[in-house]
């Protein structure tokens, strides 16, 4: 059986139990609380309700997945570990590279269908006031998904080698803050010298750009800071490359 | 170790320590002392020890989820973590868990799936398999309304699900009522009288006496005897005097 078609039924059940386990109560808060806020976004943004409305919900979505991406993400292979199920996939004929390219696949399909979900019920909201969506609403949803894409991949490696699931999600919480400075942070080590300039350019290059995955800057940027190709290829980047750390690990772990 | 032609499982001078993080440095703590020996096709041997004896840690090193630290493991001549290897094993953690949200069939279609069996042949296994266990009547039941003889049945299933030629069961009748514990050994019986190799652990002397061909006794760590039927068949305590004595000779080179 080929690594690829492992990966495959790895990150079909992994799918299926992410669906079944905490999928619904993060939609169900979801829409309540974006029904609620653009309620009051009608009452206090009167010339500004649709943009009030995109932006609030955009903020939440990202939030929302944000958080299940970091707690799903680190506990995805340690509670495997804990509970010992990982026993019983990895005595099989199940590579360890499939296992967690398997487990990484379901982590960004769940995070894709939540997204997607979430953005119809916006949609349907924005509808149902007789609001237009905006032109990049749909760039936009999908470049928060490349951000937690991102994110996600970095969580899934520090759980590896973390010392418990709130250490993970703290340590990826923390990165996802500061990559959204990683402009700034070469901009200050350009205008450092010494060792903050190191520790600056360092830092700019181990942590993500996430905000390279803003769409509503992209929108704003004349010229754009960056095309689609770049952009594909630095979601590729930090894709393959805390994988392949993340396999460095779990290579030789033991059960 | 002769290297024997029909050699299913070979341990050849196996050493394995665990490492202890502790405030002042790591404690190493030698699990397995220069283990040696060797299953033959259509066998059922047992290994019987006291907790913390190596039982554990010699199933865990012949289904690749743990390393040797040095000597060398074979499983069909091949090393435990080869794909063609894992494929002809079928393991029974002790205490095995499932996902909870799971049913037992869905369980059983996904351990089938990752041992490379797909379509008809998936379907007849499964089906097969949970009569055979007698989880029929609960085959749409989640594994979180499961009982512990219930989970141990199941545990039995996955194991057998992909019908291996080697059976590595920890525990098999560990904690279960006196009907789930005839079950289960006439199940291995079966198996056994079909062909397959079985090698178990068990607390439980009266468990491997019934069962195996062959016993081996673990005392820390170590390998100190090895009976055959015909010796506790015709010793006057049976098994439990030549473990108790065995153990009582002061392990490791003791008995």
């Amino acid at each position: 059986m080929s690594h690829l078609l492992t990966a495959l039924k790895v990150a079909g059940h992994s799918f299926a139990e992410n669906y079944r386990s905490r999928f619904f109560a993060l939609f169900l808060v979801f829409a309540g609380v974006l029904i609620y806020s653009s309620l009051l976004a009608g009452v206090m943004a009167v010339d500004e309700e649709a943009r009030v409305i995109t932006d609030f919900g955009l903020a939440l979505m990202e939030l929302i997945t944000l958080a299940y991406a970091l707690m799903a993400s680190a506990s995805a292979i340690t509670r495997e570990m804990e509970t010992k199920t990982i026993y019983l996939v990895l005595s099989r004929p199940v590579s360890r590279p499939a296992y967690l390219a398997g487990r990484a696949a379901a982590l960004y399909a769940v995070l894709a269908s939540m997204l997607a979900v979430m953005a119809l019920i916006h949609l349907s909201l924005l509808w149902v006031r007789g609001l237009a969506p905006a032109p990049m609403y749909l760039k936009a949803v999908a470049f928060i998904w490349c951000k937690l894409a991102v994110i996600t991949s970095a969580a899934l490696f520090i759980s590896l080698f973390s010392t418990s699931a709130v250490s993970t999600v703290v340590i990826a919480a923390i990165l996802w803050t500061l990559g959204h400075f990683t402009a700034e942070a070469r901009f200050l080590a350009s205008r450092s010298t010494g060792a903050a300039a190191v520790l600056l350019s360092t830092a700019s290059l181990v942590i993500p750009d996430l905000q390279l995955f803003n769409a509503r800057d992209l929108a704003s940027s004349v010229p754009a800071p960056a095309g689609p190709a770049f952009l594909a290829a630095y979601l590729l980047l930090w894709l393959v490359v805390p994988y392949l750390f993340s396999l460095l690990l779990f290579r030789k772990k033991e059960f | 170790m002769t290297g024997r032609e029909d050699a299913v499982l070979t341990l050849s001078e196996v050493h394995k320590s665990y490492r202890a993080p502790g405030l002042f440095g790591t404690a190493v703590i030698p699990a397995l002392r220069g283990v040696s020996f060797e299953l033959v096709r259509g066998e059922v041997a047992g290994l019987l020890g006291l907790n913390g004896a190596g039982k554990t840690t010699i199933m865990k090193l012949a289904t690749g989820l743990l390393f040797p630290g040095s000597g060398s493991i074979s499983v069909f001549g091949m090393p435990p973590s080869d794909m063609r290897a894992k494929k002809r094993v079928g393991y029974l953690p002790e205490l095995p868990y499932f996902y909870p949200s799971s049913t037992a069939a869905e369980s059983l279609r996904y351990y089938a799936g990752l041992s490379g069996l797909g379509g008809a042949e998936l379907d007849r296994r499964v089906s097969e398999v949970i009569e055979k266990v007698g989880l029929s009547p609960h085959a749409r039941k989640k594994a979180s309304e499961f009982s512990k003889g219930m989970m141990q049945r199941l545990g039995i299933a996955q194991a057998v699900v992909h019908d291996p030629d080697l059976l590595i069961l920890d525990e098999p009748v560990s904690g279960l009522d006196p009907l789930a514990i005839h079950d289960i050994r006439v199940l291995i019986s079966e198996l056994n009288g079909s062909g397959k190799t079985v090698f178990l652990s068990s607390h439980s002397i009266s468990e491997l006496e019934k069962l195996s061909g062959r016993v081996f006794i673990m005392v820390q760590g170590a390998l100190v005897r090895t009976v055959e039927r015909r010796e506790w068949e015709s010793s006057s305590g049976g098994l439990e005097g030549i473990f108790v004595n065995t153990v009582k000779g002061g392990g490791p080179g003791g008995a």
